[in-house]
């Protein structure tokens, strides 16, 4: 993986951006999510939200299976606001 | 180009020929295949330009997780449109970077 290569494609980041910030202390992927915004995109960080713990494990020298992801809160896949409100119109029931 | 036989899938049975308008331009597809199934078939490969680099993005997951085949779908914007069926009519449109709102029908309302 090149360091040029964009790691989070929503929000265009690349992985040079993800070690530089690891660089200033980030230890979780959390930090790392709201220091360069990688994960906070459209897709919310489905694509990139491995890599990135790969990143960061391999940044920080310690083991993929202590690096945590990050808190998911519903709703995890995008919906229409209509949805959570409730609202049913024609359109919803065709 | 469509796969019309899939060696494990088998023959593809489609809905009946509908028309979408994609850039202002009619493109043919079957009804209820994802928009994006349509518009590949149609030669189109660019979906939208993301917000930064405004580079071209077009399917790249294929299952609704990516977001990279969002386009603006009858107002609506970033609509997935890989897991989105396509209906008789609908107006899709290339979508820079977020998009913008054209007309609030998605609550079944507009606006006055």
């Amino acid at each position: 993986m090149k360091d040029d290569e964009l790691i989070c494609r929503c929000e265009e980041i690349t992985q040079a951006e993800i070690k530089e910030a690891i660089k200033f202390g980030l230890k979780t992927m959390t930090e790392v999510k709201r220091f360069t915004r990688a994960g906070m995109g459209l897709c919310q960080g489905m694509t990139c939200g491995r890599l990135v713990m790969g990143i960061l494990a391999r940044e920080t020298n310690q083991p993929l299976s202590e690096v945590k992801p990050c808190t998911s809160r519903p709703p995890v896949r995008p919906v229409p606001v209509s949805v959570l409100a409730n609202r049913v119109t024609d359109d919803d029931q065709n | 180009m469509r796969i019309e036989d899939h060696p494990i899938l088998g023959k593809a049975e489609w809905g009946r020929k509908i028309t979408l308008i994609v850039d202002g331009e009619p493109i043919e597809a079957f009804e209820g295949e994802p928009i994006a199934a349509a518009l590949i078939a149609a030669g189109h490969r660019v979906f939208h330009y993301t917000t930064k680099r405004n580079e071209p993005r077009g399917v790249f997951c294929a299952l609704g997780r990516c977001t990279d085949c969002v386009m603006t779908v009858d107002g609506q914007i970033n609509v997935r449109t890989c897991v989105t069926p396509a209906r008789d009519g609908m107006v899709v449109k290339t979508q820079i970077g977020l998009g913008q709102w054209e007309d609030l029908q998605v609550c079944g309302e507009k606006e006055e």
